[in-house]
């Protein structure tokens, strides 16, 4: 067996995890109910935005805490919880996307995406991108 | 048919002409060339001659299109969707050159400038080369000239003009008045994150990146064309370390504006689009290494051909990853679709199909070598670390590709919710055994190195490596072992670089490889300690209870300031002083106190983060960030208070009756003082006018002492026609407004009422600051690595001058 044959299992073996591992790594897109059955995984849930008026953000307060509930694609509604400071002109985006998993009740974000209607170009959407920046309690996990 | 008033017609009429010119001109460049390469010697010549015509044609067109684009968005012609859509009055004169490639077809128009100034090169200096290579590049210039057709063929929309009238691109009611462009003032204007000098900067030095990966490419399909399996080489080899290193500075000129002027608190984020240009550039540093393996040994061919052609297929990949709005919601910016996607696909098909078709083809005849390499050699080692840097681009390129596996399979695939872990766990292994190799490949001799005399040549680096970890680890607190482990290979490459340096110094001229690979490993060690030891300042400490949902060691990252009021943190005070508008944007003044452990000022300074409130984009926020040789401190506003919602609240308090006894009175109220200076018949003129004719006018007069000067407040008290009147006076900028009740006469009393403004919105703004430490070691790693490059460019430049010259002779 030359070496060159060798090398090329590694690389193939190497090769074939990364693929696993994307795979293994990948969320997917997914709605509220998937998401608290399986409460370790972490999922992108698409939504919009319901009960507005029940929108909590008091900065003042807590700087790093937004709540609000999101009505996912079934039509499911959650609570989501996301550790970081509300998105401006959240109320104004068309459809939210928000990656975490289920706590409880309680979905927590760390990661916010909306898209709002962009006045750069008509039929441009513009999508933008939050970072949770606190971590929950690990009491509370 | 309407007429139209005030268009101007002919600049978009030109401008066509200068597309079509384009196109056509391309494609009789390229029929041109090709024949003149498959035709006999005696017939060749002239298509060749033809073939340059065309392409002088061509580049005639390009230019055309450049200066016509560049007038119409220069002279506000708004009448043009291209310059509605992307520029606007009040942009700075800086910025319509940002205007002008912020639109796709402004960006293919930038790759099509680059290719066709490349070709000129080729054109005069590749000799026997020039028309199997002018063929490919005229190929290419078909593809993008044609995304800025805009025609219809049998349906489908080829390509996308930037010279379509406004009213062609969109239907409105307003379209049906022959005078519309009376209404039509201003543009839309560019998009304000784009409104940065990088981005005048990065996308030309990145599309320059992109056009130089053709280069070698085109070598490689001539080679395999005339069965010249390895002279090709030579030729090719300036261009791909050019290209590597033009696209390699675009990359970290597009991380510098991420981090300039993006709030993602950072230089790198694994956005698909950042990754779409790093692939190719990984794996032309392959093809760099594998290119000196087979000119040195003759090994390694059939990877050479492998990486040159798949890196420009993969320029395309990325092309049609960013540009035909697949990605969708997997990038924060990449294009939307403009209709190209198909016409994108067929393009990098067609050069697939190409590439991919000759190797296969002609793959059976590469030449190859009899034996394997030894393992000391360093022509193995440098194929091993071409391995491992194409492993680490297919790595990137499977994570990126995502939503591709999703449209093919018609899977529902989300890319990874930490995407930064993902890519650590497979990209640090790799980089630090790329940095290993560096110094291993270097310590190595072509052919055979006596393994006594490399392992004896390794002590020193190694030696030198450990102790700088050791010495290093504590102060950059970097403790988890792979992050030591990459600080070690970092060290190891830099010392073993850096004595090869030394040993090199009386042939500088060679030594572009070494001081390209100390680049490398600065910046390796700048993302490494920046990245490990990146430290968000902005931590409340205020020791204010958030509720106990939230355990006291949750990490909260930004911070509320109140206006004027300073808030200590992580050894600075920060005070927010105020802010100050100058459109679009909207400064935020956050003044820094550098305190010293026993609380008093070291130093002290400001920043200017601002934001655009911008009524269709939400906060947009620009971080300010001062540089200090060391650290950077970064800071970026992620809120501010929306004073619309206090616009209901009453403007003033109720009115409180206050009697002053006698002139000289003093009263004092919680933001001034109220002195009574007096009572007067006199009064201003306007007051005079309301009360003329009447039995009684008194005035009377205040004198408001504010923190910002004096003012003067006269109420007046008057009869008129039997009856009461009381003119009140107020002050916006004292908060008051007083009347005048009564006066009585006997006790020389007067009474006023007397009414404060409700205090408005207790400004502040929310804030994140993060110390960003040594990250000058990254940038300084960038201009090193730049320099190598340019060295071995040099150098093989020269060579290739050489051995030109030999054959010429022979």
């Amino acid at each position: 067996m030359k070496r060159t044959h060798i090398l090329l299992i590694v690389i193939i073996a190497v090769a074939i995890g990364v693929i696993i591992s994307t795979v293994g790594d990948s969320s997917s897109y997914e709605n509220f109910s998937i998401a608290a059955a399986n409460p370790e995984r972490e999922y992108h849930v698409v939504g919009t935005l319901a009960r507005v008026e029940d929108m909590h953000y008091d900065p003042e307060q807590n700087a790093n805490l937004f709540k609000f509930y999101l009505q996912d694609n079934n039509g499911e509604v959650s609570e989501v919880v996301f550790y970081g400071t509300k998105p401006q002109d959240f109320e104004r985006s068309e459809q939210v996307v928000i990656v975490g998993q289920m706590k409880g009740e309680q979905f927590t974000a760390q990661k916010i995406l909306t898209k709002c209607p962009s006045k750069y170009t008509e039929d441009e959407i513009q999508i933008d991108e939050y970072e949770a920046t606190g971590t929950a309690p690990i009491s509370e996990g | 048919m309407i007429e139209y008033i005030g268009e101007n017609i002919w600049a978009g009429r030109l401008g066509h002409a200068a597309v079509i010119l384009s196109f056509v001109a391309s494609v009789l460049a390229f029929i041109s060339f090709a024949a003149s390469t498959f035709n006999k010697p005696e017939g060749s010549v002239s298509w060749k001659k033809l073939g340059r015509t065309s392409f002088w044609l061509h580049s005639v067109g390009v230019l055309s299109i450049i200066v016509v684009l560049f007038y119409i968005i220069y002279n506000h012609l708004y009448e043009y969707n291209y310059a509605w859509s992307h520029a606007s009055r009040a942009l700075p004169a800086k910025y319509i050159i940002s205007a002008f490639w912020e639109g796709q077809e402004g960006s293919f128009l930038l790759w099509t400038f680059w290719h066709m100034v490349i070709g000129w090169v080729l054109m005069y200096s590749t000799r026997q080369w020039e028309s199997p290579v002018m063929a490919v590049i005229s190929l290419a210039q078909v593809a993008l000239s044609s995304m800025l057709l805009g025609v219809y063929v049998l349906g489908y929309k080829v390509g996308s003009s930037p010279f379509i009238l406004l009213r062609e691109a969109m239907e409105a009611p307003i379209f049906s008045n022959p005078d519309y462009l009376s209404f039509i003032t201003d543009g839309n204007g560019l998009n304000p994150l784009l409104q940065n000098p990088w981005m005048v900067i990065h996308p030309p030095v990145l599309f320059l990146g992109f056009a130089s990966t053709i280069v070698p490419f085109a070598f490689a399909i001539a080679g395999l064309l005339k069965k010249e399996y390895s002279s090709w080489l030579t030729p090719a080899l300036p261009w791909t370390l050019f290209g590597v290193m033009i696209l390699g500075t675009g990359v970290i000129m597009g991380a510098a504006w991420a981090y300039e002027s993006l709030n993602f608190g950072g230089y790198w984020a694994w956005d698909p689009v950042e990754n779409a240009a790093l692939i190719p550039w990984l794996t032309m540093i392959g093809a760099i290494h594998v290119m000196h393996a087979y000119k040195k040994t003759g090994n390694s061919l059939p990877t050479t051909f492998i990486l040159v052609i798949i890196t420009f297929l993969l320029i395309l990949y990325a092309t049609f990853l960013t540009r035909s709005g697949i990605l969708g919601e997997s990038s924060v910016h990449s294009f939307t679709d403009l209709g190209m996607s198909g016409q994108l696909l067929v393009f990098l098909l067609a050069f697939v199909l190409l590439g991919g078709g000759l190797l296969i083809a002609r793959w059976r005849s590469l030449p190859r070598s009899p034996k394997d390499e030894g393992t000391y050699t360093r022509e193995f080692w440098l194929f091993m670390g071409t391995l491992i840097l194409s492993l680490s681009a297919f790595q990137i390129l499977v994570s990126t590709s995502i939503p591709v596996f999703n449209k093919i399979l018609g899977t529902n695939m989300a890319p990874p919710a930490d995407p930064i872990s993902h890519y650590n766990r497979w990209q640090l292994p790799m980089a630090i055994l790329i940095m290993s190799l560096t110094t291993i490949g270097q310590f190595l001799k072509y052919r055979k190195t006596a393994s006594k005399d490399f392992y004896r040549s390794l002590i020193l680096p190694i030696v030198l490596a450990i102790a700088l970890t050791i010495g290093t680890l504590i102060p950059l607190k970097i403790y988890a072992w792979p992050y030591v482990l990459l600080l070690f290979a970092s060290w190891f490459s830099l010392a073993g670089n850096g004595s090869m340096l030394v040993k090199q110094f009386s042939k500088i001229k060679n030594a572009g490889a070494s001081v390209a690979h100390i680049g490398f490993a600065l910046m390796m060690l700048g993302v490494l300690i920046s990245s490990a030891n990146k430290e968000v300042v902005s931590i409340n400490q205020s020791g204010v209870s958030y509720g106990e949902a939230f355990d006291a060691k949750a990490n909260f990252e930004n911070v509320l300031l109140w206006k004027n009021e300073g808030l200590e943190m992580n050894n600075y005070r920060v005070t927010y002083i105020g802010d100050s508008v100058a459109p679009p944007n909207h400064y935020y003044k956050v003044f820094y106190e550098k305190l010293n452990a026993e609380g008093e000022t070291e130093y002290d300074f400001m920043l200017y983060p601002n934001a655009q409130i911008n009524p269709k984009m939400g906060l947009i926020a620009n971080p300010d960030t001062k540089h200090f040789l060391l650290h950077d401190l970064y800071t970026h506003v992620t809120q501010v208070i929306d004073k619309d919602a206090y616009k209901d609240k009453p403007k003033w308090q109720e009115a409180k009756l206050v009697k002053f006894k006698g002139k000289g009175d003093t009263l004092m109220l919680s933001e001034n003082l109220l002195i009574l200076e007096g009572m007067s018949l006199q009064m201003t003129p306007e007051m005079a006018e309301k009360v003329a004719g009447a039995e009684v006018a008194v005035a009377g007069k205040i004198r408001v002492k504010t923190v910002n000067g004096d003012i003067q407040l006269e109420p007046v008290y008057a009869i008129q026609n039997g009856t009461e009147f009381r003119y009140d006076a107020t002050s916006e900028e004292a908060g008051l407004k007083i009347s005048l009740n009564k006066i009585d006469p006997k006790t020389e009393t007067v009474e006023f009422m007397i009414a404060e403004a409700n205090p408005g919105p207790k400004e502040y703004i929310i804030m994140k600051a993060i110390k960003f430490p040594f990250i000058n070691v990254l940038w300084i790693g960038t201009i090193i690595l730049v320099i190598g490059f340019t060295m071995s460019i040099m150098q093989r430049y020269f060579e290739a001058l050489r051995i030109e010259a030999r054959e010429k002779q022979t």
